[in-house]
């Protein structure tokens, strides 16, 4: 885990170093996760976002 | 807590660290589970904090679970209708075959019904009850054949919702009318802000235009609960989509989708935009459309950017069946040609090989379990390269099995915007360290949604 894997589109996967920790205090972490039942069915040729728009 | 956890723990394999663009954080996900985390990107090489990782371990089979039975579980709750071949258009990137638009042939009405009763009982065998399953028409241009789909409307009015996606050249007020009065979603598809770039793509088969045809369809679906837009991204209109999201915000369209297009069919390579170009263009686009809410109040949804979105947010929230793997279709929903036969999803059907059988004839559960469906529900992106290695795998799903099978030449192939996709990955994760991602969702989309886990 020494290395950022960049998502850059650039074609390629690119690689760059990990900067060494700074001064500043830490930017805290944020994960979060919403769970529920799936229901979608959308696809490219349609779309309809809200799950209860058309009920 | 951090006594407890053993030294491997704390630098846990699993996560895969991402460089997504943002001056202060960096992202960590465990692509096994779709679990994401923002980090202080100075510290990344760190891992996870142990209190972050200590509770994440609680949840990760959960999560696992969760991810396994969307991608592995789903019984399908949709059907794609295709009430014709034909259509008035011709569209340069069209997925289905000129000569079955062209000279192609209708679903006689008893037909279109009958097949509507079997997919009612099918469903009513695999939904839970006060469900109802979808029922799409699209195509080529379902109102051709008019007649067909408004007496299918009313006859299982009761039994399923019905959508229509339409290029809008038919919706005169009378079938505007009939929609709207029984709350049919409708979408329209529109490839420029003025004629000269829509006509680029989108045209009769005598080469006229339709564009001012959509937007009086436009100006008349305004206000209606339930409605969206199309644009397809090529070549052709990629300098123009901050003025198409201006467009749209201006007619008040609820929700658009800004397509890559598919390129399953050689037309459509043609005027494949490359990856880089496409970013550039639909984050100018995006980041429009956020400035109009800003000023407006009134929100634009893009709405295949907010899917992946919500795909990161709330996985099993996700509304579009594109974006993950394997995709929507042959399982999350199924497609109805016009000739009766089933499809994964109408992307095949111009693609003889993935017909799974007759509905009259064969039935669903056939055409579910068929080789023709499996071939595309078995595309698996965790067992092949490069997306098995991807952080990102189960945000994107490599879409679309289609055109990775016909342009990159087999299912285990990544699709035609391999690069896009993680730049709208990436795009996503920034608003969300920046607290901005609900400015890109419409109000109370997570109504409904329980909060699983929570930090920051």
């Amino acid at each position: 885990m020494s290395q950022i894997v960049s998502q850059a589109a650039a074609g390629t996967v690119a690689t760059q170093a990990t900067v060494a920790p700074q001064a500043q205090p830490a930017a805290p972490t944020i994960a979060s996760r919403k769970s529920c039942n799936p229901d979608g069915i959308g696809l490219s040729h349609y779309v309809l976002m809200d799950r209860k728009a058309a009920k | 807590m951090t006594a407890a956890l053993p030294p491997e723990a704390l630098r846990d394999p699993r996560f895969q660290p991402v460089d997504i663009g943002h001056d202060r954080y960096a992202a960590l996900t465990d692509p096994d589970t779709a679990f994401w985390a923002l980090v202080d990107k100075n510290r990344v090489g760190e891992g996870l904090d142990p209190a972050t990782l200590a509770a994440y371990h609680q949840k990760a089979d959960g999560f696992r679970q969760e991810l396994h039975a969307l991608r592995f579980g789903l019984k399908p709750s949709g059907v794609y209708l295709n009430p014709t071949e034909r259509c008035n258009l011709d569209c340069t990137y069209c997925y289905l075959p000129d000569t079955q638009r062209s000279g192609g042939k209708h679903m006689p009405v008893g037909t279109l019904l009958t097949s509507l009763g079997k997919l009612r009982d099918y469903f009513r065998s695999v939904m839970p009850e006060g469900r109802k399953p979808r029922a799409i028409f699209h195509g080529a241009e379902p109102l051709m054949n008019q007649a067909a789909v408004f007496a299918a409307i009313d006859v299982f009015g009761d039994d399923f919702v019905f959508g229509l996606q339409t290029n809008g050249t038919l919706l005169d007020d009378a079938a505007l009318d009939f929609l709207t009065s029984r709350n049919v979603s409708i979408g329209l598809s529109l490839d420029g802000p003025v004629a000269g770039i829509t006509d680029a793509t989108r045209r009769t088969w005598g080469g006229k235009s339709v564009h001012d045809k959509v937007l009086r369809a436009m100006e008349k679906l305004r206000g209606y609960g339930s409605w969206s837009v199309i644009t397809t991204c090529t070549t052709e209109n990629l300098p123009y989509l901050t003025r198409m999201v201006e467009l749209f915000h201006a007619h008040e369209v609820p929700t658009c989708m800004l397509n890559t297009l598919r390129c399953t069919l050689p037309g459509a390579r043609g005027v494949k935009p490359a990856d880089g170009d496409m970013d550039k263009a639909f984050f100018a686009a995006l980041d429009r459309s956020h400035e109009l809410y800003r000023e407006t109040g009134r929100k634009l949804m893009v709405a295949n950017f907010a899917n992946i979105l919500i795909g990161i947010l709330a996985p099993t929230a996700r509304r579009l069946m594109c974006d993950i793997s394997p995709c929507g279709g042959g399982r999350a929903f199924f497609a109805l040609a016009a000739d009766g036969g089933l499809y994964p999803c109408s992307e095949f059907i111009g693609l003889p090989r993935f017909n799974g059988g007759s509905l009259l004839t064969g039935g669903v559960e056939a055409a579910l379990d068929s080789a023709a469906f499996r071939e595309v529900t078995t595309r698996d992106v965790d067992r092949f390269s490069p997306c098995g290695d991807c952080a990102i795998r189960h945000f994107c799903g490599s879409p679309c099995p289609a055109e990775a099978f016909e342009m990159n030449g087999g299912m285990e192939k990544i699709g035609a915007f391999c690069d896009f996709y993680k730049e709208q990955v990436n795009y996503a994760l920034r608003l969300i360290a920046d607290g901005k991602a609900d400015d890109y969702l419409w109000d109370g989309w997570d109504e409904g949604t329980e909060t699983v886990f929570a930090l920051g």
